[in-house]
């Protein structure tokens, strides 16, 4: 079928934007809390 | 990890539901062929984007006004997720473009006015970047995302009275006029899933915004010991 | 009324502050003369391509002349600590700022008309029989970058790379402006009464609407 690269393309990078987005987010999420458990452990530690 | 999980899995879903209804729902088009099926992501997508960027004003004025910090992290989502969905619009635009027209961009209204609009957004958040002290942050690039709103509908109309390209490459296909209903209705359902997904991505950045205060007010704490 | 004569007081301080010394006019005027001319060499000297090419050029040298021009606004208050000493003298924040914009627009203008001549040899523009037009839109025009630079030059001056994050801000902004702006200009030299118009008015409403969000908002942009 004529163009169905292109819609397959289209489709991809759209989703694959979305994808990304949140995956990234999500990866920062992670590392965040990580850094609160580590903040919180070492402030009742030090308390 | 759970979480992330499911949330993928839930995108997915949400994928192929849009797949779904627009490739088995949808009727195919007469003139365009399956091309057309680009306009499923590309529309609903920018509609998706000018609610969050409606979302982003809100959060920005009520910000000004009340100067809780939850509004600023709401900002901040909302104008990153708008830009997502402003960033399908732009590169879906020329890949459904280039065997259509043969050209990969034209100046035309709509287009001239999300290029704007998505380096408006994206000013908003180097503004964000290059201020450290999170009440400055908050205050400012709420004023300037108020401004650049305000400006959106003079963007708009400055650039459709003179710098539109005659004539006007036809999009939907005369929208409204003989536009096949279950094509319709195909639109307003990928809408709404992609309204879902928007706030879905909205509860995960607002997360990310609110750990990332609850980790200063953390290392504020330490310090303070 | 309050208000005015408190914008007078402050606009006559930021008038006197820059004639002291001239060298905000002299640097900007220079500055819009060199983008001019390098601009002209850009395209082919054909007198129909100058004709085309030279308004939007015109602008696109005020609008860079005006982001460099606008970053000593609120740059040199912080330097010497002036801002809240002005607060506290001004009984109204929207005086402050607007005293600031009148002053940016006189200075812009008087850069622009300095140019003006030059503008009209280098390009063969005839400027002479729409003198009074071209006055109006280069008012119009510089009011409507002089009042959402004032108010983005207030808050870029309290971030890092300032002196790159003015422009980021503020060009985006001011499409409208250029196009309309560049737009009324060619309608002088190739006549169209309708773009004329409608474009000046255009520029009169962008004007109002951003002094309206200035006087609305201007309060929290000035906030310590």
């Amino acid at each position: 079928m004529k163009n169905l690269d292109s819609v397959l393309a289209a489709y991809l990078a759209g989703w694959a934007i979305f994808f990304a987005y949140y995956i990234s987010v999500a990866r920062r999420t992670a590392a965040l809390r990580k850094e609160v458990e580590r903040l919180k452990q070492s402030l009742t530690r030090g308390k | 990890m759970l979480k992330t999980i499911v949330t993928c899995v839930l995108l997915f879903v949400l994928i192929a539901l849009t797949a779904y209804i627009a490739f088995h729902y949808a009727p195919i088009e007469r003139t365009m062929g399956i091309i057309q099926k680009i306009f499923y992501l590309h529309l609903p997508a920018a509609f998706t984007s000018f609610v969050a960027l409606g979302v982003c004003f809100f959060a920005n004025l009520m910000y000004v006004f009340k100067r809780e910090a939850k509004w600023d992290w709401l900002g901040v989502s909302a104008a990153e997720v708008g830009l997502a969905f402003i960033s399908v619009v732009l590169v879906t635009g020329p890949i459904w473009a280039h065997p259509v027209w043969g050209i990969w961009w034209t100046w035309d209204a709509r287009l001239t006015l999300t290029f704007v609009l998505w380096l408006l957004y994206v000013a908003y958040l180097m503004l964000r970047s290059m201020l450290e002290e999170p009440e400055k942050r908050a205050l400012l690039s709420a004023l300037f995302g108020i401004f650049a709103f305000l400006d959106v509908p003079l963007v708009y109309f400055s650039i459709r009275w003179w710098r539109t390209q005659h004539p006007q490459p036809v999009i939907l296909g005369g929208a409204g006029s003989g536009l096949d209903p279950r094509m319709r209705i195909a639109y307003l359902l990928v809408w709404a899933v992609f309204l879902a997904l928007m706030v879905l991505l909205l509860k995960a950045r607002y997360t990310l915004e609110s750990a990332r205060a609850d980790v200063d007010e953390l290392r504020r704490e330490a310090e303070a010991v | 009324m309050s208000l005015l004569s408190n914008t007078a007081v402050l606009l006559g301080k930021e008038l006197r502050t820059e004639f002291r010394s001239r060298e905000l006019l002299t640097t900007t005027a220079v500055f819009i003369l060199i983008v001019m001319v390098l601009f002209s060499w850009t395209f082919g000297p054909t007198t129909e391509e100058a004709r085309r090419f030279s308004p939007g050029l015109l602008w696109l040298a005020f609008f860079f002349a005006a982001s460099l021009m606008l970053q000593p606004c609120f740059l040199r208050e912080q330097n010497n600590d002036t801002l809240s000493a002005l607060r506290l003298s001004a009984s109204d924040t929207f005086a402050i700022l607007l005293g600031k914009v009148a002053a940016n627009t006189i200075f812009l203008l008087l850069s622009e008309l300095l140019l003006l001549p030059i503008f009209a040899v280098l390009y063969n523009v005839p400027i002479q029989p729409v003198l009074p037009e071209m006055l109006l839109v280069l008012f119009l025009g510089s009011l409507g970058i002089a009042v959402s630079g004032t108010a983005l030059a207030a808050i870029s001056s309290q971030a890092r790379m300032r002196e790159l994050m003015l422009p980021i801000l503020l060009f985006p902004l001011l499409v409208p402006v250029l196009v309309a702006s560049t737009e009324v200009t060619r309608s002088l030299f190739d006549p169209n009464p309708l773009v004329k118009w409608k474009g000046i008015g255009f520029l009169a409403i962008f004007d109002l609407v951003f002094l309206t969000a200035l006087w609305l908002f201007g309060e929290y942009l000035l906030e310590e």
